[in-house]
């Protein structure tokens, strides 16, 4: 009898303990009992129609200053202009793996070039509207035995970085409880002559694209980003307290930089502190090129999480690690520098691209409709986040082109929530999988793609996508719809005027 | 040694080795096979146009408890519990997209209406701004009004100034502006409730529309418990008291210890029994890990039980974390104050 109880008591135990197992795998208790978050939205409907007859004039041709410096060479006192040539001359370095002029390319990248991502319109913009990627097989920058190029990369699309929003199980569908986010570059160096017997994969693409779990960036223009970097914190939170209370429904906060806690401000998300931060991180993860930022050489986000890139695959170069330092030797002052501060000074001291004539369908688009356009873009609440003028740099040490400068950006460089229709799932920073930064707006009127992903070259659908569920423009949006179009059109005869 | 049969022993044995078998299938199961799966065939995929990777987001301790955020639009009524309030929409208006999560900064955005296939040139936004965390120096609808109103912006000409209009049986502050240029006119109306104020934003082309839609708000039923009585302990609803945490009603306190260092600002909403224990906690926006550490924290404060007409209320307030403040795991907890 005693023997049937303890029985009975072990297989009630064990009835117990695997239906708790399934309990907790079928309805996720990892979230924790008693905490009940809210939020989630059902997928966005259509986009709000703009009347017909309504176009974006398109990508403006004339001259905008576009890669051009700030820099006052007659009022340079600390001498910088020779640094924006330099740092000029290393965007369009090309980059090998050994063996040439510039090393530590790989073992993964996405091009080989600063300037082949960042093009359009000049040197330290978008992307261009063809996309070198496209090309890179044939034009013998990776192995055509080695690496295929993604159906994604168009010969006439954007330039792209991918991200994987999920790991993977085993079986190939995506864990949604285990977020990745990572870079996955395009490229591996396999098979090339330069880069040895190393022999890495490109990740599964394809797979991805089958799982849904992939989404897209397109490079930030860097153009004004010295002006951006030089704004005090406590002047973006006055222009924050400053348009909290709008009547159309828009808040948004700040990311911030997680080791002093300060706004950090440049990235679709933010998510970077400074342009020395961002361009070291490009340098690492976009081209696989190790800095004194980043020393280390960066596998897969998968491969970092197992057992890291294979040794046939570190210190291709032969010359050790990191494969970008500074030159003690090397002169003029310039050259002294490592690649990263070059760029970020090429970056620091690129000029904003100044505003300019419209044409639309070969006619010259009046004044007064960009004036229009411009009273327009602030009433219906467009510049309660593209703010004009988000404040006046503080003083630099740089240069005096940089000090005290209104910062005509159109960003209040704040995060918004901009719902489910333009969420793509990757945390970065304190942004969310829906949240992203004010995009700057100077110079959009020479953007061949927009959106953080470069889903469209139409502004209209690029402002259509501001709507969707959990969105802080919809409000704004539906203004939007609410004007004339005649109205419309003014609207985006000034925006292609920035 | 002799060896005696013991079936529970072998039915421990076997229940190891199920486990052991469950366990591994589990660990595949979850496996994070990264970027490089050769996988031919997903079985599932990532479903396209919902939020799955949440920054700092809205949550509250129980399911039961309604929220400000909380309304739900249901055959052309908008409801929200919170605010004690049913609005029946004019027909054909609908909610094509809801509003984002609460702000940091206590803006709530309920409702963004339209006419079902954007049928007339004109919407209405409703947002609630509390008091508690509010940026703004504006304490209550006829000082936010006049706020919204003197900062204006040039592009913008006062309409119509500041009244105060009764609409279903309540008092509500209302001024109108325009936008010259854009043609368009915003009517702004709002009322207090439960330390919120309530607005709603009537934007469009054409007054006429405007006004007979502020008209078809009479149609909307405010509980009593939502009455302005309501904040001063007259009604099924908690007394409201901004900055409540920080008076000596409070006589326990635990500090959260975070686990993470982030630099986000955590509002947070509590409801306090009659026994002076929390007895609801609402964090417009947090982290997983702050509604823990902050959660944890607040289930060991205790307050004096606040008295009207000599009778113990629950109360409501919030209050701010975050911002940098905190210290990581290293912190110590200030000791409890009884």
């Amino acid at each position: 009898m005693g023997r049937t109880i303890k029985l009975a008591s072990i297989l009630g135990l064990a009835i117990l303990f695997f239906a708790g197992v399934a309990f907790t795998q079928n309805y996720g208790g990892s979230n924790g009992a008693g905490r009940h978050r809210r939020g989630d939205r059902s997928p966005a409907n259509g986009p709000y129609p703009v009347a017909a007859g309504v176009v974006d004039p398109g990508v403006q041709t004339d001259n905008r200053n576009a890669g051009g410096t700030l820099i006052d060479p007659a009022n340079d006192p600390n001498g910088f202009t020779s640094f924006f040539s330099d740092g000029l001359a290393r965007f369009q370095e090309v980059e090998s793996v050994s063996g040439g002029a510039n090393n530590g390319l790989g073992p993964r990248f996405n091009l080989n070039q600063c300037s082949g991502c960042h093009a359009q319109p000049a040197i330290g913009g978008s992307s261009a509207a063809s996309n070198p990627q496209f090309q890179a097989i044939s034009d013998g920058m990776v192995s055509g035995t080695t690496n295929s190029i993604p159906s994604f990369i168009a010969a006439d699309g954007p330039t792209r970085e991918v991200r994987f929003p999920f790991f993977f199980n085993s079986n190939g569908s995506p864990n949604l409880n285990s977020p990745n986010g990572g870079v996955e570059d395009v490229f591996t160096v396999s098979g090339r002559p330069d880069a040895g017997s190393c022999n890495v994969s490109q990740p599964n693409f394809a797979a991805a694209q089958a799982a849904n779990n992939i989404i897209f960036r397109i490079p930030t223009p860097t153009f004004g980003a010295g002006l951006i970097e030089n704004l005090d914190d406590s002047t973006l939170l006055k222009n924050q307290a400053a348009n909290l209370q709008n009547n159309f429904g828009v808040a948004g906060t700040f990311n911030h930089n997680g080791n002093d806690g300060t706004i950090s401000r440049f990235g679709w998300k933010a998510q970077n502190k400074s342009l020395q931060i961002f361009a070291g991180e490009a340098y690492n993860v976009e081209m696989g090129i190790s800095n004194m930022l980043f020393p280390q050489e960066r596998p897969l986000p998968g491969e970092e999480q197992g057992v890291g890139l294979p040794p046939n695959c570190m210190n291709l170069s032969g010359k050790g690690y990191p494969e970008d330092t500074s030159n003690p030797n090397a002169s003029p002052n310039a050259a002294v520098l490592d690649d990263v501060s070059a760029f970020a000074n090429f970056m620091r001291f690129l000029a904003p691209p100044q505003p300019g004539a419209v044409v639309l369908n070969g006619q010259a688009v009046s004044s007064t409709s960009i004036s229009n356009g411009s009273a327009l873009f602030r009433s219906i609440g467009c510049a309660t986040c593209h703010n004009p003028s988000p404040g006046t740099t503080q003083a630099s040490n740089f240069v005096p082109a940089l000090s005290n400068v209104p910062v005509l950006a159109y960003s209040d460089l704040e995060i918004h929530h901009m719902g489910s229709g333009l969420a793509d799932n990757v945390s970065q920073g304190g942004a969310g999988g829906d949240q992203f930064r004010t995009a700057p707006l100077w110079g959009l009127g020479q953007r061949v793609y927009f959106l953080h992903d470069g889903r469209t070259s139409n502004l209209v659908t690029a402002i259509q996508a501001h709507a969707s569920h959990g969105s802080e423009a919809t409000g704004v949006e539906q203004n939007f719809f609410a004007l004339t179009p005649r109205q419309q059109q003014d609207l985006l005869n000034f925006l292609r005027s920035l | 040694m002799s060896f005696k049969f013991r079936p529970s022993a072998v039915v421990c044995l076997l229940l190891l080795l199920l486990s052991w078998i469950r366990t591994g299938q589990a660990q595949n199961g979850t496996e994070r096979s990264g970027d490089l799966s050769n996988a031919a065939r997903p079985v599932t995929k990532v479903p396209s146009g919902v939020i799955l990777v949440k920054g700092a987001w809205s949550a509250s301790s129980d399911s039961s408890t309604p929220l400000p955020e909380g309304g739900t639009l249901i055959n052309g009524v908008f409801e929200n519990a919170y605010f004690g309030l049913r609005y029946a929409l004019p027909k054909n208006w609908v909610e094509e997209y809801k509003g984002p999560p609460p702000s940091d900064s206590g803006r709530y955005v309920l409702a963004q209406l339209q006419a079902d296939e954007r049928s007339e040139a004109a919407h209405i936004l409703i947002t609630a701004q509390d008091t508690f965390f509010s940026q703004s120096p504006a304490s209550d609808a006829i000082e936010l009004a006049a706020y919204e109103k003197d900062n204006l912006q040039s592009d913008y000409k006062l309409q119509r100034p500041i009244t105060q209009t009764k609409i279903a049986g309540r008092l509500f502050t209302f001024f109108a502006y325009e936008s010259p240029v854009a043609q368009l006119h915003w009517y702004v109306l709002g009322t207090d409730i439960r330390c919120h104020t309530l607005e709603f934003v009537i934007t469009g082309r054409d007054p006429n529309l405007l006004e007979n839609l502020m008209l078809a708000m009479n149609r909307m039923e405010l509980s009593a418990g939502a009455s302005p009585a309501a904040s001063r302990g007259a009604s099924v609803f908690p007394v409201c008291i901004k900055g409540y945490a920080e008076t000596d009603q409070l006589i326990r306190r635990a500090d959260p210890v975070f686990t993470e260092h982030r630099f986000n600002p955590v509002p947070v909403r509590i409801i306090i029994d009659r026994e002076g224990k929390i007895k609801h906690i609402h964090f417009l926006s947090a982290f997983p890990d702050q509604e823990q550490a902050i959660g944890d924290a607040l289930r060991r404060w205790k307050f004096k039980p606040y008295l009207s007409h000599g009778h113990p209320v629950e109360v409501e307030t919030g209050v701010m974390f975050g911002h940098g403040k905190d210290i990581g795991p290293d912190h110590e907890t200030s000791p409890a104050v009884d």
